[in-house]
């Protein structure tokens, strides 16, 4: 063609063509390529189990089955919604998180294995797609509760092939966390930049390094277990056989990766509201090695306290669990105190991400003290497997994953594609998610004291459960419109939002990512400042209120 | 390295002291009873991080004070090279992808694991082998 023939504009200005574009995806290695992947993949999937708890929802809305057709369909559905959002949405999101920012965060180039890196997604994503692929089989998916126990999970009580996709399809998956636990470990162990000591991290990549510990702790055995399940329904093995006790080797097996897992889900989401409280209440973190203490206590002490999901079971050591249990209490709130501390008397502002933050900090504080509640055998006989637990767990993950993970994403925007999102759709975003989530989850509370049990298809109008779900349901339509608001916010801000040209947008950034450009250059740096505290960013921009080894290293040096 | 190594060696200690802790109290509690499952677990992650503490421990004698541990570190102390990053590589999407036809051939039939299989085999050495300059030549 006549066009091609015009001399071509220089190799960085020239514009990628769309398959370009698409091998480039395809084919990275860059740890921020890959956790970019990772956020729009975990997301898509949120979206799809949220979809699936709409309906959910719309089925309890009022007594009868009127949404769904079958009650196997229901069970589908509460299954894969557990599912997809514990191991496709929020595990992954800490590799995304993590595989953006923590590089960065201790002045690292790229991650140690960036090859590996990109297996470990495609594990996942694979893995993934196997496991949701059963919606597509005559039978349809696994349909035995997200904890699979035994024998429900049999070949004999659920057969199909729903079932064995999803046992092996988790598995793969669950190897490609194990390599980005190894990877993660690996680069904050060996790749940090000169002077950004262990206790200079931030705490985001703190939370990463204890978090991967977890992984590599908890990850093996679900792998094993799976095996054994995947042994059991298709060659016939006899591991997981009530005859020999098998139940109860699973539930052990299974909790004792399923209950550090839900810390695997927490702490990193931890780490992003410890990195957002400082920079909007002007204030160096209260508390930095409290801090990461308490996260390591919490860490070391989660592979303690699984068998306090089978309490009702009867046969584990109570008081053990429970002392473990509550103990566990005890870090947590040293963490809520060391946030509060970070705000006293801090100059505050609300951005979106504070908000976010604050809409974190007063979840999650419902759903430790119901957790409290719950660790106590004597009332956990009496709650288990009702509404309270649903509720009690929602508020836990929900408050952490879902609110941390859009004040993560509001905060980094910027350092991720070069543009802010707008501030009012954000605060609109904010009030409906808030409100939407409490109306739909704190009801459920008393639906659980008054005795309605979780995975139930349907109820009778007798049981006076009815209005409490039309509440319920009511408020799970607002939560659902507050994703319209932030994927509007997404399009403007691609089509009109402006480039900052700042490295720290918000003014206080404290970590090392403040200090290189928005969005990041490829290996991350082209300068980088001396790190002598844990805010070095902070130290370069506001060198008259830098920390004080700071003042007196530019004081010696210059 | 020094930290971490402490920090493994603490994991240890205190998983030593919960599988201890455990079956003892479980032992009390049941008339000598012993429950295998949850003894060994933690008794494992005890040994795992005995691995972790010694090899880190290892390492950090062998190499002394690095830059990324000492306080008072400039930037201009580290590496001159920060170590060689593959720019790109189609490996790893094909290795997930047969590795993914061998996983769904379990559950769907061992057919598709003979098909799978052999191609995971060639993306798996194409993977380790990929940018390799032989051994010893870095």
């Amino acid at each position: 063609m006549a066009t091609a023939t015009k001399t071509a504009p220089s190799a960085s200005m020239q514009k990628k063509s769309k398959g370009r574009i698409v091998v480039d995806w395809l084919t990275t290695t860059d740890h921020k390529k890959i956790g970019y992947l990772y956020l729009i993949t975990s997301f898509i999937y949120f979206l799809i189990a949220g979809v699936m708890a709409l309906v959910i929802r719309a089925q309890l809305a009022a007594p009868g089955l009127e949404i769904v057709q079958t009650k196997e369909q229901y069970n589908q559905l509460f299954t894969m919604h557990g599912t997809i959002m514990l191991l496709m949405f929020a595990t992954p999101l800490f590799a995304a998180f993590a595989n953006i920012l923590m590089p960065v965060q201790i002045g690292a180039p790229d991650v140690a294995f960036p090859r590996l890196n990109a297996v470990a997604y495609w594990f996942y994503s694979f893995g993934s797609f196997i496991a949701v692929a059963g919606f597509f089989t005559p039978q349809g998916a696994a349909s035995f509760g997200w904890f699979a126990y035994a024998p429900l999970s049999s070949a004999t009580f659920s057969p199909g092939l729903g079932g064995d996709l999803w046992v092996f399809g988790l598995a793969l998956s669950g190897f490609g966390t194990i390599m980005g636990g190894v990877n993660f470990i690996t680069t904050i162990l060996t790749m940090r930049a000169p002077g950004m000591t262990m206790f200079r991290m931030p705490i985001f990549t703190w939370n990463t390094l204890v978090t991967s510990i977890l992984v590599i702790m908890c990850f093996p055995p679900l792998a094993a277990a799976l095996f054994a399940l995947g042994a059991d329904r298709r060659l016939d093995a006899h591991i997981f056989d009530p005859a020999n006790g098998g139940p109860m080797l699973w539930q052990h097996l299974f909790w004792f990766f399923g209950h550090p897992e839900v810390y695997i889900l927490a702490l990193p989401f931890f780490g992003i509201v410890s990195e957002i409280f400082p920079v909007f209440s002007r204030k160096p973190i209260f508390g930095y090695k409290t801090l990461v203490f308490a996260t390591i206590a919490i860490a070391a002490l989660s592979m303690t306290v699984w068998a306090h999901h089978m309490y009702v079971t009867g046969g584990v050591l109570l008081p053990f669990f429970a002392f473990t249990t509550m103990l566990i209490a005890v870090p947590t709130g040293v963490k809520i105190f060391n946030w509060i501390g970070t705000m006293w008397k801090g100059s505050i502002s609300y951005e979106t991400p504070m908000l976010y933050s604050l809409g974190f900090l007063t979840t999650f504080i419902f759903g430790g003290l119901t957790g409290v509640i719950l660790a106590s055998p004597t009332l956990d006989f009496h709650l288990s497997d009702s509404y309270f637990v649903v509720a009690h767990f929602h508020y836990v993950v929900f408050g952490t994953v879902v609110f941390a993970m859009f004040a993560g994403i509001y905060f980094w925007y910027p350092k991720m594609t070069g543009k802010m999102l707008n501030e009012r759709l954000g605060k609109i975003q904010f009030w409906l998610l808030f409100v939407g989530f409490h109306a739909t989850f704190l009801i459920q509370h008393w639906l659980g004291v008054i005795g309605m049990p979780r995975r139930y298809a349907t109820y009778l109008p007798e049981d006076g459960f009815a209005w409490m779900n039309l509440v319920s349901t009511a408020g799970s339509a607002f939560l659902a419109i507050s994703i319209l608001p932030f994927l509007w916010n997404i399009y403007i801000t691609y089509k009109r939002g402006v480039k900052t040209t700042l490295n720290d947008p918000w003014g206080y950034g404290r970590s090392l990512e403040w200090a290189t450009e928005s969005p990041f250059p490829r290996h991350n740096f082209t300068s980088m400042p001396r790190v002598r505290s844990e805010s070095p960013a902070f130290d370069l921009n506001h060198p008259e209120y830098a920390a004080p080894e700071a003042k007196a290293d530019t004081k010696k040096k210059g | 390295m020094k930290f971490n190594a402490n920090l493994m060696w603490l994991l240890t200690a205190f998983y030593i002291a919960a599988a201890a802790g455990y079956t003892v109290w479980y032992g009390n509690t049941h008339q000598g009873g012993f429950e295998p499952i949850g003894s060994a677990a933690i008794s494992m992650l005890a040994i795992m991080c005995a691995f972790l503490a010694f090899y880190l421990q290892m390492t950090a004698n062998r190499q002394g004070a690095v830059p990324e541990d000492r306080l008072d570190a400039e930037v201009s102390d580290g590496d001159f090279e920060a170590g060689y990053f593959a720019p790109w590589s189609w490996w790893p999407l094909f290795l997930g992808l047969f590795a993914a036809v061998c996983f769904a051939a379990l559950a769907v039939g061992w057919w598709m694991f003979f098909i799978g299989f052999p191609l995971a085999m060639v993306a798996l050495i194409g993977f380790v082998f990929e940018r390799s300059r032989g051994l010893n030549a870095h």
